[in-house]
């Protein structure tokens, strides 16, 4: 089954080999996208239906059917933050729905922190052509608005 | 915990590690010496990746980061 990925918060699409953060640009969790979110952005929501394999402050993983694993990443060195500005709504093994609102978060705030807000979403170990984007670079998406399409692995 | 040994083999044995920090799907490691940081053994060790910047390297090691961190602090 053809897995849509939604956009996890509101904002402008960017690359994800755009993204200031090596390991993301670089694809080495997996290829994806990511939402440059607008100021007010400050609900994120779960990217698909599934069980959340680990949720932090900043960043949530959800296992999605067929065992793929969708992470969503609040900003770029957020783990430095120590969840300060940061409200989580789930918790680990949790079942969700795509849009279900996990964490409370403030771009803005993370910005006069001297860190990029950007939200990268990655599709964990995925073939990059098993990924088609529902969503171009510069496009403005709202959270839960289709962002791509992951082919069941089979 | 053979994964966690092979990390740390990997990474040089805990005399070349400052610090392990991890954060969500990779460890953020600083090291003394990043010649002895092994990418071929920490891959082997199923991890996804490296990425190095000067002393600050980054092991993608997936959503058990949490515990692979604490699993290399238990053979200390």
């Amino acid at each position: 089954m053809t897995l849509v990925i939604t956009a996890p918060v509101t904002g402008r699409v960017v690359a994800l080999a755009d993204v200031p953060d090596p390991v993301f640009a670089q694809a080495v969790v997996g290829p994806g996208i990511a939402i440059e979110p607008d100021d007010d952005a400050t609900v994120a929501t779960a990217p698909v239906a599934g069980s959340i394999v680990k949720i932090h402050p900043h960043a949530v993983v959800i296992g999605a059917a067929g065992d793929r694993g969708v992470l969503t990443h609040l900003g770029i060195n957020t783990v430095q933050m120590s969840g300060e500005g940061f409200t989580v709504h789930a918790a680990d093994g949790d079942t969700v729905a795509s849009g279900q609102k996990l964490i409370d978060w403030d771009p803005q705030a993370v910005r006069a922190s001297g860190r990029s807000a950007i939200v990268p979403i990655v599709a964990m170990q995925a073939e990059e052509a098993s990924l088609t984007m529902l969503a171009q670079a510069g496009d403005h998406v709202t959270a839960g608005q289709p962002l791509m399409e992951w082919a069941d692995p089979a | 915990m053979a994964k966690a040994e092979k990390i740390l083999e990997g990474l040089g044995g805990f005399d070349n590690i400052v610090e392990i920090e991890p954060c969500i799907t990779r460890l953020r490691v600083v090291v003394v010496d990043p010649s002895q940081v092994q990418d071929a053994v920490l891959k082997a060790a199923g991890t996804f990746g490296v990425v190095r910047s000067g002393s600050a390297i980054q092991v993608v090691v997936g959503p058990e980061a949490d515990t692979l961190a604490e699993d290399i602090e238990d053979l200390r």
